[in-house]
């Protein structure tokens, strides 16, 4: 046991950790795969399930669907991480992905379809793409009409509907499906912000209230509601929302950060000021004071070439002194990179 | 193409229970390995690290792990292909190996927490079911008042 701990406690780096064992070894016919499945798509004792293909607008290309012959579909999704596989009874799968059927709404795969054929004029499902055998399987029958309607204008004559994309309706409705999906990541606390952070700490700490805050749970809701979208209809949503994006925020942030820092540096030096002039009570000739001093600062960086003479006429401070001191006889940095 | 799920819920009834592991670890090579004599036998309860953790190890690594339920309302699967397609349009079927509802999670070197991918990845259920909920009509007619109504409070 202690011989077992020892070796534990010290991993070596083995690039191709494996364990066959060479003498079971034996290759399986056709690989295993994991899939979650979801209890509600489970097919009757007469069923089978398919998975198809459709075209997905987030991905801009065909992906994975489950569907059910009733006309149930859920999305595949595949987690995959680097370093993970199986062993499943005695059989080992090299195959570390997990797949999971997740539900999703058909009338968000349909917009892409209503947007590229319904923008001008209205059309029943089966008249749309009757040339791409795919998605018009998937628009006659996996579309709820009733979704539909909530981005489309629906008219009805006789056995037929016909619609009409509605980009209004469809907005709103995105919005909604936004705030559905912001208040899920809020109650499951799963962290939005966009500084990485210790799961763990946030969890057990429950901290999370405080640091994350209600527009990065909207970004996030935005994304994920984006996953399905055209990229140009998802521009639209951000807008929608007015969700300033995540570099904006960082920045404002970041701003919001120094100005923090410049008011406390200013007053650091107020109360220095203070302790210097304590005769003069003045507040007015106080401002002017560091008014100066800022525009003189200011000169001296437009005017001055970077040379050593002009630093020398400003008074040192004591730490520039003694740099000054450390760095006689020694070339200045700018030598080493002149052209001569 | 199709790809068909060769089974039926009679099927999935009498599905075979399957016993996995989930390993952090790359294993080039799918194959048959004596599991039971030279894994499941040294799993061992590690209270130190929590209440229901096991540790074990792998070829000296050392592995923390607990047992992990299929998240609820879902069913786990394991299907295989028994011949691989000879092109893209070739029909494919995927048979059921067997079902699980707990497997046994491991990590390596590391306590499993909430912090971990895998655990994280989960939620994407939740997310999308919040995302799948169909939007009422009385819903969506107060969102578009709504959004008329800030518009035209910052227009003025």
């Amino acid at each position: 046991m202690s011989k077992k701990t020892t070796r534990s406690a010290k991993p070596k780096p083995d690039p191709d950790a494996n364990i066959d064992t060479a003498a079971q070894k034996s290759t399986v016919a056709g690989l295993k795969k994991v899939l979650y499945i979801s209890e509600k798509i489970l097919p009757d004792d007469n069923q089978l399930l398919r998975l198809d293909r459709f075209y997905h607008p987030g991905k801009g290309k065909d992906a994975l669907f489950l569907t059910n012959p009733d006309g149930q579909i859920m999305e595949l999704l595949e987690y995959a991480e680097p370093r993970r596989s199986w062993l499943i009874n005695s059989e080992i799968c090299a195959n570390g992905r997990v797949y999971m059927t997740i539900p999703m709404d058909t009338t968000l795969l349909a917009i892409h379809h209503l947007r590229k054929h319904c923008a001008q004029r209205a059309m029943s499902l089966d008249n749309i793409a009757v040339h791409e055998a795919s998605t018009s399987r998937f628009l006659t029958q996996f579309i709820d009409s009733n979704g539909l309607k909530c981005v489309a204008d629906a008219k009805t004559s006789g056995d037929l509907t016909f619609y009409k994309y509605n980009q209004e309706r469809t907005l709103a409705w995105l919005a909604l499906k936004t705030r559905h999906v912001a208040e899920i990541l809020k109650q499951k606390q799963i962290h939005c912000g966009h500084s990485a952070q210790s799961q763990n700490f946030v969890r057990s700490e429950k901290l999370s209230d405080n640091v994350v805050n209600e527009m990065d749970y909207g970004r996030m809701a935005c994304d994920i509601v984006g996953r399905y979208l055209d990229s140009d209809l998802h521009d639209q949503l951000i807008g929608y929302l007015h969700i300033p994006s995540e570099i904006q925020a960082i920045v404002e942030e970041k701003t919001a950060a120094q100005k923090r820092k410049s008011q406390v540096g200013l007053e650091g030096s107020n109360s220095k000021k203070i302790k210097l002039n304590s005769h003069d009570s003045d507040a007015a000739s106080k401002l002017k004071l560091s008014g100066l001093l800022d525009s003189k600062n200011g000169k001296d960086c437009i005017t001055s070439p970077p040379t050593m003479e002009p630093l020398k006429e400003r008074s040192m401070t004591a730490k520039e002194k003694a740099l000054a001191k450390g760095a006689k006889g020694t070339k200045s940095i700018a030598s080493f990179f002149k052209v001569n | 193409m199709s790809i068909t799920l060769d089974f039926n819920g009679k099927n999935l009834a009498k599905g075979k229970s399957l016993h996995l592991h989930y390993l952090p670890a790359k294993i080039s090579g799918d194959g048959e390995a004596n599991v039971e004599t030279y894994f499941n036998n040294y799993t061992r309860e590690a209270p130190e690290y929590g209440s229901g953790m096991l540790n074990n190890a792998l070829r000296g690594y050392p592995l923390v792990g607990e047992r992990m339920k299929v998240p609820e309302g879902y069913k786990g699967l394991v299907l295989q292909e028994t011949e691989k397609p000879l092109s893209e349009s070739t029909d494919r079927q995927l048979r059921l190996t067997g079902v699980f509802d707990e497997f046994t999670y491991w990590n390596y070197d590391k306590v499993p927490s909430n912090g971990d991918p895998f655990r994280q990845a989960m939620l994407m259920a939740d997310v999308a079911k919040a995302l799948s909920e169909p939007i009422s009509e009385q819903d969506l007619e107060a969102e578009i008042r709504r959004n008329l109504e800030s518009k035209k409070e910052n227009d003025s």
